[in-house]
This record gives C-alpha cells, structure tokens and sequence, in this order.
C-alpha cells in the first residue's frame, strides 16, 4: 500500500498516511498556537526551564521537569498539565505576564494531537534570526583577511630603528608625538632577555662577558647563545603547555595518572630545542600519526605529538557513552579553536556563532573529522573510560634499551613471586596445624622466611597473611610498571569514517542532517578536498591549517610569540580574534612579524631573535609620565613594561641561584614506581588506579618547575607547590594569557615558607665559601648572582649594617645574619621582577 | 529510545545571551565586566585596600554568604520532604518513569521508608525528621526548597553544577563570582573562604577556583587542624622579621622609585605590610579561645569526638569571620569513613546518616542562634545544600543511590523567608512536581539578595560575557520575606 514508515540513520522520515494527515492537524492546529504562545519563552537559544517546543527532539528531551509530552497520553502529559488552569503543579502556562490562558479549543486541540501521538516534522529548528555577522560580511573582518606583505614605514627619526619591527614601532609613537624610551643599561637587558628565553637568570660569567664585550655583536652574541641552550625549550615548551591544557593526570577530577603524559611534554621541549618548524608543529600535533617518516624517532615523535588532542579536559567516567563521545570531540575542536585559529568554537556546537561567521556546519564539518578518529575506550572497570594509548615502534636500539630494563624487573618480580610461594606454603601448614585439634603447643616446622615465626598460630596465621596481601599488592603495582612495550597517549584513526550529523541544539541524541567533512568556510572560500570514506581527514585538517595563505596560525603565533617579550599581544586577546576580540595596536607590524615568520621557515627562533635583538626590545623599562598620561595601557610601546616573573622562573631562579638546580630532568614526571604513590591495583576495584604523590624523587626537587607533575583536579603537589601561588594556569583553562595578580598568600609564601628559607640559607653559604677579601667583596659577588647587577654604595653601606647588628658574632651567628639577608634579597621584588 | 534522556546543558556560552551594548557599557565592560573600574591595574583585594567594596546593582538584603555544603547529597525523604506514601508502600516493588536522574545502582528497586520520624517543629508547623533535631529547634528560620532539579546524578557534575553552574567545563566558583562582584569589606582578608574539613570534595580544587576571574577571587582554604593557612605563622623572631621588612621596604622603594612608579610594584610592596599584619590577624580570627564557655559549648566544641569539634570550630570561625567582613564563606563536611563522599550512603545509611547528622547539626543550629543574636542573620544569608539528593528507592533495606530529579535545600537569613517550604516532589519523593527549580534559579536568587543581578554580573572571557548563571537563572521571589 504505502512505503514503511521508518526513520532512516540521516534522521530523513519517510512519511505514511497516518503521519501525514497528523501533521496536517499539527501545522493547521498546533504549529500556530506553539508559534503565539510558547516559543517567546521556548524556541532557538531562550529556553526556560530549559524546554525547547520548536523542535520534536525539544518537547521530548523535555526541561528540568522532565519530557513535556508524553504521545498518545495526554493526561499524563506536562504540556497538558500546565495549560490547565486546574493543574495542581503551581505552575501555569503561559504565565499571567504573557497573556490569557489558552482557550478551551486550544487545550482540546492539544490534547487530540497528543492522543494522536503528537506527530510532529520539526527535525531542526527554525532558522533564527542571525544575530552575527553574514558569511560576506566576515571575510572583511580583519582577522580573515589574508596575511599582508606591509612595507616598513618612514619615520623622522631615521637614526633609531635597528630593524623593520623598529619602524613600525617608531611611527606610531610619532603619529602620537611620543618619543620612545631611551636604551636600557646593560645589566637590566641581560636579565631581561635571559628570562625571557630561558626563564633563568644570567650567571655572573654570562654578566662579565656581555658587560666586557666592546663589539657590535655583543647583543646577537648572547641571543645566539640563548636561543642554543637547551633552557630554551624547557621554558618555552611550558608556554604551548598552557595552552594544550597538560596535566600529567587523565579526566577531570579524579587522581587518574596520566602515566605516558610526560613523552608529550619532552617532545614539546625537544621540538621548541630542535627549532621544529612551526607548521610541521602543528602538522604532527594534529595526525603525527598519519604523516610519512624518515626515521623511527622521526615516527615516534610525531605518534606523541597527537597526544596534544588526548591531554586534556576529557571526561572519563561518564555512563551516558554517545555523549562522552561528543564531548570529546567538541574538546578537540575547542582545542584546534583556541590553539591555532584564535576561535571559540564551542558556541557553534548548539548554534550558529551569535558574533562570528561560524555555523553549526563549519563545527559538524570538524567533527566528522574528529568522529572518525578514536580517542578514548572504555576500560571495564565500572563506567570508567580512559583515554587511547599505542606503542611506539622502536628501534632495535630503543629495543635493547627496554629489554634491558624489562630484564631487571622479571628478576625483581620472581623473586617476589617465589617469596609469595613460600608465604602460601606456610600459611598452609599454619591452617593445618589450627584445623587439627590435637596440637597444642607451636610445634611447627621453623619457617624458611627470615622473620622468626609468632609463637601463637593464631597469630602467626594472621601475620602470614597480612604478609601475603601486602605481597600481591607489590606483585600487582610491579605488573603495573611492567616495562612490556612503550606506550604514549594517541589518537587513531576510526574502522568507519564517515560525516557527522549535526546534533540539534547539541543534544548528541538528537541527530540532524550529516554535514560533509570541512574546514571553517569564512577563512578559506576555495573549494576544499573530498573526504575519503577510509580516513578520518585529520590529515586534510592539518594541511589546510598550516596553508600558507591561511589568515589565522601564523598571525595567532607570532603574536603569542610578541606577547612573551612585551607582555602584551599586539592583539591583547591572545586566543580570540573574533568579532568581540581586540583589534591589533600595530596591525601592520602583526601581519609583519607573521610574514617574517612564514618565510623563514615557521622558525620560532628567527622570530624570536628578531625581536629580542630589535630596538623596541631594547627600550628602558623606566616609565615616563608623560607617556603613561598619554597611553596608560601603553598600547603605543613607549617602553618595557616591567613584569613579574611567572611561578616557574621564580622556582626555577631561587634554585639557580642558591646553587640547587640540577640541569635536565625529562622523563615520567609521576614518581610511580614509588609503591607507596599508587592506589587502586587490586583487579576487582571498580575504580582505576589512582594516585597520591606522596613521595618525591630526591632529584626532582631540584629539577626545573616544567619537570615537576601537573595535577588537573587540585592543588599543584609538593615542590611544585609555587605553581598554586603565583598565576599559573590550571589545566582546565587552556589559554595562552597568564594574570600577573599579587595576592597575600605570595608575601606570606615568600616570607615564611620552608623551601624559601632554605634556598636562602644554601645561598648564604655559597656567599661566605667565596674566596673574597671582605664582606664589600662578598656582596658584590651576592648582587651580580641575584640581582645581575652591581651593588649600589648605599646598598653596600646598609648590607653592612644589617649583617653587623650583633658585634663580634660567633660563626653561627654570622651565618644566620647571611642567611636572613639572603631571604631578603630573594623575596624583594627586584629578585621577583624583570624589567 | 532517547526520549528521556536529559538535555544537557554542555558548552557555556553565556555571552550568547548579551544583549547589544550601548558605548558607555562597552566602555565600562571592555576588560572585566562589572566591577571593571575598580579593577584597574594588578591591584588586589588581599594586598591593598586600593580595591574598594563595589557598588551593588540595587539595594542588597543581605551582605555575605555562608554555604553549609552537604558533599555526597543529604537524602531529602529522611530529612526535610516527608512521604507518607513511602511508609505505606515500604517493601513494595518500586517503579517510575524510566529518568536518567535518579540513579539505580543495582537492580530490584523497593520502596524504602525513612528509618526517622518527622514532626511539625516552631510556629510555622515545618517538617523536619529526628535526623536534625537541633536545626529543627530554628526551624521558622529555614525556607526548605523541596523542588530542586539537577543535570546528572555523579557527585563531581553535580558538584561543579552547584559551586559554579557548570557541571562539565571550568568555571568560577559561586564564592568567586560574589568576591569579584562586590568586593571586599575588609582589605585585610580574603572575600572568599573555605572552612575546610580536611577532605576535598568530588570536583576538587575546582570547586573553589577563580577560574578565569583574577587569581584575588580564589577562595583561601582554612584548615581545621593545626596551622589554619599555609605559611600563616611568622617563621622567624619578631625582630628578624622586623629587620627583614624594613630592609625590604627600603630596597622595593628604591626600586620601584627607579622606574619613575609602576602600580604592580607598588602593589607588591604593600603586598608584603599586609602578610605580616594577616600573620597575627587570621589566627587570632581562627582562634576561638576567648569565647565564652557557653558559646563554646552551644556550637559543640566541648565534644568527645575530633570530627564533631572540628566541625563546630569551624562553623564558630564562620561568625567570627562574617563579623570581620569576609564575603562568602563555605563549610565542607569531614569524611569519616573513606567513602566517596560524606553523605554518600549507598550503604550504612542509618548509621553514616546519623553520623553525619551528629556532626553538623548542633554547630549549624549554633551558627544560626548566634547570627540571630548578634543581629547578623538579617544580613547574612545561609544556604544548606547537598549536591543531590539519595533514592527513594533501594536494592536493599539500608542505603539510597543518587538522586537529582528532586531534592532539598534550604536557605535561612538574608531577607529570606524563613519558616516556608517552597516546592514539591511527587508523593513518593522522585520528580520535583511542583515548581521544579534548577540550581542557576538558586545562584540567581542568592545574587539578587546580594545586590546583584545575575544578568548584569559579567566577565569578559575568551571573547563572550561570562555569567554564574550562564543562560539561565531567575529570581526566585516567594522565597523572598
């Protein structure tokens, strides 16, 4: 007779009879009277209680009150409920403030729609009303435009620019009629530019030789120098770690470790060192595992790096599996938004972008890019999830290595095993020795085990097996360390590949039309490639996002690269570039600097030698009143802004220059194979192993802060406890923008804290082992090691009497007067700031 | 099929909901929403008295917050939402419409009735059952919300849900949002504080962090046991502090004075005069020595058990802190027993239930009494809330799941009404049947005694105005007196 009714997977009806005469009475009837007089309150993005009626899936998720309609039960119904103005619900729809009630033809209508099943055809809803901006008006937003080749400006004062960036810099300021800060001192820049690259502060050799050095290229010198060290990477791979979101911890509020975490942060530091083109960065970050290699660490270094979708805010206990599902994905693209594009895209998921020209099907067209890989797994332990983890492949050195290692710890396990056998074997003859009656007295066998047997068999049974659980746990925590194979956290692709649906209103079970894989349409109107139905088109992802005539990663780089150097972004939203974000304050020089970038090979090093050796670099930090009347927020760049040193230099230089610091420190950042940090073994826990860090390595309290474990679900532990105090980012934030805030439990940590008040006291010992002819001698060494600079006279004069206000002090005495004048030294804010 | 599924709130995107800004807001709006002026610059509110308490929107019934925090969710059919019908039909097979928000642990489902008795209590006839017999004793105080509604039935969402209106993204905490929007009342204490219990609740830090607001809007946690703030205690003799201060003020001033004045140095200097003053000043609030005997024991600090003191100090330091003008403060519970959560009785429920109860129930009737003698009640407003409620239904005869498709909470103070219920499960005590509320219509309701309205209180963050209530929220005015 007629086709089957049937709801095929692209969620497309295909209509019989019945439906189509019932919703015939749903658009004479009932569309018109949701239409008049629900949808002000319960349509597009208003949706109190959170009922929406402009949609089927709407009515039948329902509000915080539950589904509105139940079809063919309209007694039971809430929509019917509430219309009456009998209900017992106290609640009354729609309320007084929106008119009469409904008519009793209305509510009768409603009820025969409902007993009829409530046919409903509103698959999606409505179109709204666009409230941002068109597709043609979004390309002409300046964000999207395409990179422009600016040419240098001539300025009046001809003699002052050392290079382009100068120029641009320059004429703004005399647009203005501001004249730029006058060359800072050697001292100041020394220290400036070495925290800025290294995060550390100039040791007094590195002070002698760029004050002594008379020749033109003392500045490149040490740039170049800088830029070579391995401190480069370990302070600048931290500054991408914000914005991936790294904790070395999975989900987001549970103590999961996040064991392999650690390989994605070295690769980061190791990709920062090696100068990795930012582009391929980017390229690997995204499908490393898809790219071609030339080598095994080639190949294994870009299966970590996709690591960089996987270490996040993911979910992983979560019943409701479709959903975490979504949510993952939307993760990825909020990630891939904020990371390379400068775009919150996690608006578009439920609708088109209220500011920016993005759809709903430019966020569907990435998810069916991210659907189709695979990022997490259920584990089987209660609803807990986790996230992916591949072995990497190795090399028969790699091989050796690990087979070494894995050698070592069998020894290790059968040894424990064989003792556990022999717990068993007398536990037996305990059990025995208590079954049978007759024994009386511990006649029992003397045990083969160290510990001389309990008198009591009773006893000795129970010590036994307090012994044996303890053993298993040992066996079990050592076939968790188990070094089998070497498995990192990466995405994979999926068995099916396929486009995403859309989800109506991002309810992830109420699917709407499939949308083709793709790209964000207002950044590139060229026609993009077809998707295969074998691969997930991450790969197509990374090569439109590293176009060398994309508007976005390059401009959203070299300002976060501008930012680190002068504190602000030439545009001050670091991570939006929006309709609602800043405007750049040098557009010219933005779009430059992401030339530059571009054509030196996506070199960060190039990028950051060119601004570090550039005039503006160079300016005082000294403020000028005039200036700072003018342009308080000093958009113009009149000078250096002076800034506080992050949470990790301020660790990281105590530890330096007490004479502390350890140099390397790569590797798991979880102390793991301390038993006493694991929880959760036992097979049969509904729960995952868990952590709590409640043992230290002795040497990773003194390795640098970006080395120390990061937890995403509380404070930051022990020796990395300077974190929680000073603006670092939690984890859950992912942004590139760190606050610089001044709060009391700073003073109070810096005052009275243990690891301030010993690094002070190693640093007073430090200063009286110095081969030195008086304390003038010993001071000055003191300054130039904290300060980087000379002590003053006056400085002198008051350092002397702050040491000698006990005459004739004992050895002791003295040191503690070295020891509270060094604590002074670190916590002045001198020691805290960089100007 | 997916019909009952419940629709998720998922990505916050509150600035969705901004309406067009007119050039003077923009203006005032640009860099921190609300309370942007008063920002200006690195200045804190811990460091200087440079940030002065802000403006309400409108005139403010109540001054400050304490949120009583019931971490695992109190069951609301054994303390304050009586069901008859659960001790007629006790033992029967339980059925209900199929909801994702009340949780099934294991299977077989029956009815379970309340293993305590409620009475009528005060002049305005409340319910409470014999679980809180000391809250009952202030019952006409209490506004009991019978009706609230929430997301997901885990303990870490519904925790987030309800400290941050968020239960699946990273958001300011409510103490946060209240911190940053007006102020501080005193320079020298934080605007937010958590009376911790030693025990984190599911959420974790989370739950108290400034998230994308300043780093100053934190809350300060304050320990029960031992030294109440990291750091707190001068680690060196009064006079070597002294020297090292006045060494620091002379060599910061010089320093600052040499880059012709910068706020966040200058900011930093003053930072350190306030430490030193907060080193006396928080233990001496913390230290309740000098309170009467009779005060000491209404609150219960004269005790057997560490739990039940330690929870009585703290709520006795909430006074004391409220009195000294912090803003919003939070009490957690102590776990007792290793469980996922305090109140989390899945099992043991008569047992976990009336130790809990036992802990927490004469210091927060004490807290009450006392706020209302002192003449602080009227401006102060107290919230008791679990993060959810527990099942009327059980798979055996002694522990309740996880329930959120209607639970209580109640408010006391701060031009609340007290003496009411609001609200109203079915008669078995599953859905909120009658004016179901969500926790944003709460945070919404809270703000609007403070002063604030939800809508207007914003925070410019990754290109959208950020809102503690996200896009939802209204006022609630029957509860208002």
């Amino acid at each position: 007779m007629l086709c089957v009714a049937a709801l095929t997977c692209a969620g497309v009806r295909v209509l019989n009879a019945a439906d189509t005469a019932g919703e015939a009475f749903f658009e004479s009837k009932i569309r018109p009277l949701l239409v008049a007089r629900c949808y002000k309150c319960h349509s597009g993005d208003k949706t109190k209680g959170k009922l929406a009626l402009d949609t089927r899936t709407g009515w039948q998720n329902g509000g915080i009150s539950g589904p509105a309609i139940l079809p063919g039960n309209p007694k039971e119904s809430l929509l019917i409920q509430v219309v009456r103005p009998t209900n017992i619900r106290g609640l009354l729809m729609p309320p007084k403030d929106q008119g009469d009630k409904l008519s009793d033809a209305d509510v009768a209508n409603l009820i025969q729609w409902i007993a009829m099943g409530a046919p409903d055809p509103r698959e999606v809803a409505a179109p709204q009303k666009r409230s941002g901006m068109t597709l043609e008006e979004g390309r002409k937003h300046w964000a999207f435009q395409p990179i422009a080749r600016p040419t240098p400006p001539v300025v009046k004062h001809r003699a002052w620019p050392r290079s382009p960036i100068d120029q641009f810099v320059l004429a703004q300021l005399e647009t203005n009629g501001l004249p730029p800060a006058a060359d800072s001192d050697r001292h100041p820049w020394l220290r400036r530019v070495t925290f800025d690259i290294t995060g550390l502060p100039p040791t007094p050799e590195e002070i002698a030789a760029f004050v002594g050095d008379p020749t033109p290229q003392a500045h490149e010198r040490v740039v170049d120098r800088l830029i070579a060290s391995p401190a480069f990477g370990e302070k600048w791979a931290r500054h991408w770690l914000d914005i991936v979101g790294y904790a070395d911890e999975i989900g987001v509020a549970n103590t999961v470790p996040a064991i392999h975490a650690w390989r994605y942060r070295d690769y980061v530091i190791r990709a920062f060192n090696t100068d990795k083109p930012f582009d391929q960065f980017i390229r690997e970050q995204v499908a490393g595992d898809l790219l071609p290699a030339s080598s095994i660490d080639q190949h294994r270094d870009a299966i970590i790096a996709t690591g960089f979708l996987l270490l996040g805010e993911i979910h992983i206990v979560e019943a409701d599996k479709l959903q975490q599902r979504a949510d993952v994905v939307d993760h990825q693209i909020q990630k891939i938004g904020t990371a390379f594009l400068g775009q919150t895209l996690g608006c578009v998921r439920c609708h088109d972008h209220k500011f920016d020209p993005i759809t709903v099907g430019d966020y569907y067209g990435l998810a069916g890019i991210f659907n189709s890989s695979e990022s997490v797994y259920v584990t089987g332990r209660g609803v807990w999830s986790s996230i992916l983890a591949t072995d990497l492949p190795e090399s028969p050195t790699h091989r050796a290595e690990r087979e070494l290692a894995l050698r070592a710890h069998s020894k290790n396990v059968a040894r424990l095993k064989q003792e556990h056998a022999q717990l068993e074997k007398e536990l037996a003859e305990v059990n025995k020795q208590l079954a049978a009656p007759a024994t009386k007295t511990g006649a029992a066998e003397p045990s083969a085990i160290s510990t001389p047997p309990a008198a009591d068999p009773k006893a000795r049974k129970a010590e036994l097996e307090k012994k044996l659980a303890d053993l298993t746990n040992h066996l079990r925590h050592l076939d968790y360390i188990e070094p089998k194979s070497t498995p990192v956290y990466a995405i994979r692709e999926a068995a099916a590949p396929a486009d995403a649906h859309i989800h109506v209103r991002g309810n992830a079970r109420a699917p709407g039309a499939a949308v083709p894989r793709g790209f964000i349409r207002v950044m590139d109107p060229a026609p993009w490639p077809k998707f295969s139905t074998t691969a997930s088109g991450r790969i197509e992802l990374a090569n439109w996002l590293v176009r060398a005539d994309h508007p976005l990663p390059a401009r959203v780089t070299a300002n976060r690269i501008w930012q680190k150097f002068f504190g602000e972004g030439l545009v001050r939203s670091l991570d939006y570039y929006g309709a609602r974000g800043e405007r750049p304050s040098h557009p010219e020089l933005l779009d430059w600097l992401a030339g530059e970038f571009i054509r030196n090979g996506w070199s960060q090093k190039k990028l950051i030698r060119q601004i570090t050796l550039s005039r503006a670099y160079q300016m005082s930090s000294t403020q000028n009143l005039a200036a700072a009347a003018r342009d308080p927020d000093n958009r113009l760049l009149a000078r250096m802004p002076p800034r506080r040193l992050d949470a990790e230099a301020i660790r990281d230089a105590v530890l330096a220059v007490s004479g502390d610091l350890l140099s390397g420190g790569n590797g798991p950042a979880l102390a793991l194979h301390f038993f006493e940090n694991v929880g959760g073994l036992d097979p049969k826990n509904p729960n995952p192993v868990s952590y709590a860090l409640k043992k230290f390595p002795e040497d990773q309290l003194r390795r640098r802060a970006i080395y120390l474990p990061v937890i995403r679900s509380g404070a930051q532990p022990g020796p990395a406890e300077v974190r929680n105090l000073f603006d670092f980012v939690a984890p859950t934030e992912m942004t590139s923008h760190r606050p610089s805030t001044t709060v009391a439990t700073q003073a109070l940590f810096l005052m009275n804290s243990e690891f301030i008040r010993t690094q002070a006291g190693k640093l007073a010992d430090w200063a009286l082992k110095q081969d030195a002819a008086d304390d003038d001698v010993r001071l000055a060494k003191l300054y130039l090691r904290t300060l980087n600079r000379p002590a003053t006279q006056t400085e002198q004069d008051s350092a002397r009497q702050f040491l000698n206000a006990t005459e004739k002090p004992s050895a002791s005495q003295r040191r503690d007067a070295w020891a509270a004048y060094c604590h002074a030294l670190l916590s002045s804010n001198e020691f805290l700031f960089r100007l | 099929m997916s019909s009952n599924t419940p629709h998720r709130a998922i990505t916050p995107c509150p600035g969705c909901e901004a309406p067009a800004l007119s050039r003077r807001d923009f203006l005032n709006r640009a860099h921190m929403g609300f309370g942007a002026v008063a920002f200006a610059g690195l200045a804190s509110q811990w460091a200087t008295a440079a940030t002065p308490q802000r403006p309400p929107h409108f005139a403010p019934r109540a001054k400050r917050v304490i949120f009583l925090f019931m971490d695992g969710g109190v069951s609301h059919v054994d303390s304050f939402d009586p069901k008859p019908a659960l001790d007629k039909q006790h033992g029967q097979p339980a059925k209900w419409r199929p909801d994702a928000l009340s949780q099934a642990v294991s299977a077989n489902r029956k009815w379970l009735k309340s293993p305590w008795a409620f009475r009528q209590h005060g002049q305005s006839g409340l319910w409470v059952s014999d679980l809180f017999p000391n809250i009952a004793r202030v019952a006409d105080e209490l506004c009991v919300v019978r009706s609230l509604v929430g997301e997901t039935p885990l303990h870490g969402a519904q925790s987030l849900l309800l400290h941050t209106g968020r239960s699946a993204a990273a958001a300011p905490s409510i103490g946060s949002w209240i911190s940053y929007g007006l102020g501080t009342e005193n320079a020298q204490l934080p605007g937010y504080v958590v009376l911790n219990n030693d025990w984190i609740p599911n959420g974790g830090i989370q739950n108290f962090a400034s998230s994308f607001l300043p780093a100053t809007h934190q809350a300060a946690m304050v320990r029960a046991k031992g030294s109440p703030v990291d750091n707190i205690g001068a680690a060196d003799p009064a006079a070597v502090q002294q020297a090292k201060l006045d060494f620091l003020r002379a060599q910061d001033g010089a320093f600052a004075q040499a880059q012709g004045g910068s706020q966040p140095i200058e900011s930093a200097i003053a930072n350190y005069e306030t430490a030193a003053r907060m080193q006396s000043l928080v233990p001496q609030l913390c230290d309740v020595t000098g309170e009467s005997v009779e005060t000491l024991e209404m609150y219960g600090l004269d005790r057997a058990n560490d739990y039940d003191t330690l929870y009585a100090l703290q709520c006795l330091r909430a006074r004391r802190l409220i009195e000294a003008g912090v803003r919003f403060i939070e009490i957690t519970c102590p776990n007792t027993h290793g469980n996922n959560s305090p109140w989390d009785q899945h099992g043991q429920l008569k047992l976990r239930h009336a130790e809990n109860a036992r802990i927490t129930d004469q210091p927060i009737a004490a807290l009450i009494t006392d706020l209302k003698a002192r003449g602080l009640l009227d401006d102060t407003l107290v919230m008791w809330a679990g993060e959810m409620g527990r099942t009327p239904h059980s798979s055996g005869d002694d522990g309740r799941d996880h329930h959120v498709s209607g639970y209580t909470i109640w408010m006391a103070g701060g031009g609340i009404r007290g003496g009411m219920t609001f609200g109203n499960t079915d008669e078995m005590g599953m859905s909120a049947v009658e004016r179901p509320l969500d926790i944003h219509d709460i945070h919404a309701t809270i703000l609007h005694q403070l002063g604030v309205d939800h809508e207007r209180l914003t925070f410019r963050f990754g290109g959208r105005d950020m809102r503690l209530t996200d896009v939802h929220g209204n006022v609630v005015k029957e509860l208002l007196a």
